[in-house]
């Protein structure tokens, strides 16, 4: 009896230990991206215009203030690290006073305005005084809120 | 001739069980991996599927600074007097836009005729302009005009080369 038929017929397999790495890495890829996108975009159309002379954002520790689009360029309210805020002077003030024990915890904060492209003025203005307040407000010794205002960006 | 009980049969010795145990493969010890690939690539695609991929967004930066009560102001300073550009709602619902400086300047029609005005108004920008990159450029957006028209004025100046560029609030 030769020796090949003595240890059996060979049984070809494929090793699947890379495929395993690779489909857990891209799992684990997509549950991070999706909490990071809900938690901090609120749906909505952002302004795209043309010709932007914008930047990248720098890593720099930012807050996301959202203004929720409602109908007909009104607005539903703010939302600011998965708050909500109604469109009044309370909720005006409440927002305030979230910006404020952010600026202090946080020194150097960016605030990343997200508003809809058919959102009224008039609903982002109370925000821009809002920041503004709330860095003077923070006693850090903040010469200037630092703004940004978010846009769609275009192909690179 | 008659063999003893302890004499062993040649033929005996050959055919002994111990080389026949030889013979077989060893045990093998897997993990059946089947269902947990099911599993795992089942989870692949549904958040494939339901990832949002959207385009990266960019931003504009914009300094609010602190107008504080009784800022010391130096009186010999003279601040630059800002280039007010007024946007206004046209027609009904806030769906267009109007243009308008405020100056002895001649009016403008749409954002890119305002980047056009802004870069020729500038030292290095060949329409004999004065202004420099600092001189201050203030936006003001009526209360019913979209954000995207606002948007669209404040990318103006900044295309323009501008680098003080600031909006106004509505006062409440």
């Amino acid at each position: 009896m030769s020796t090949i038929f003595q240890r059996g017929p060979a049984r070809p397999q494929a090793n699947i230990t890379s495929m395993i790495d690779v489909v857990f890495l891209l799992i684990v890829f997509f549950v991070l991206v999706s909490q990071i996108v809900d938690l901090e975009s609120v749906d909505m159309e952002l302004p795209e215009p043309e010709h932007p002379a914008t930047a990248l954002p720098e890593e720099e520790p930012r807050a996301v203030l959202n203004v929720l689009p409602g109908d007909d360029g009104e607005c539903d309210g703010y939302r600011l690290a998965g708050r909500d805020y109604p469109v009044t002077s309370d909720g005006l003030g409440d927002l305030r006073a979230a910006l404020v024990v952010l600026y202090q915890d946080i020194p150097g904060l960016r605030v990343n305005l997200r508003a809809d492209r058919a959102t009224d003025y008039r609903w982002v203005s109370p925000v821009l005084q809002v920041v503004r307040q709330a860095a003077g407000l923070s006693g850090t010794g903040l010469a200037s809120a630092r703004l940004n205002l978010v846009v769609q960006g275009g192909d690179r | 001739m008659a063999r003893s009980a302890t004499e062993l049969d040649p033929r005996d010795v050959l055919e002994t069980p111990p080389a026949r145990r030889r013979i077989r493969t060893p045990m093998s010890i897997g993990l059946n991996l089947t269902s947990m690939i099911d599993v795992v690539f089942l989870l692949l695609v549904y958040f494939m599927v339901a990832t949002d991929f959207r385009k990266a967004e960019e931003v504009y930066t914009l300094d609010l600074p602190e107008r504080a009560e009784g800022m010391s102001v130096d009186p010999f300073e003279l601040d630059d007097e800002p280039l007010l550009v007024l946007v206004r709602t046209s027609g009904s619902g806030g769906d267009s836009y109007r243009l308008g400086l405020d100056g002895p300047w001649d009016p403008v029609q749409d954002f890119q005729s305002l980047y056009e005005f802004l870069r020729s108004r500038q030292v290095d920008g060949m329409g004999g302009g004065l202004f420099g990159t600092d001189h201050p450029i203030v936006i003001i957006p009526d209360a019913t005009v979209h954000w995207e028209y606002t948007i669209d004025a404040f990318n103006a100046a900044v295309r323009a080369g501008y680098v003080n560029v600031t909006l106004k609030e509505i006062s409440s």
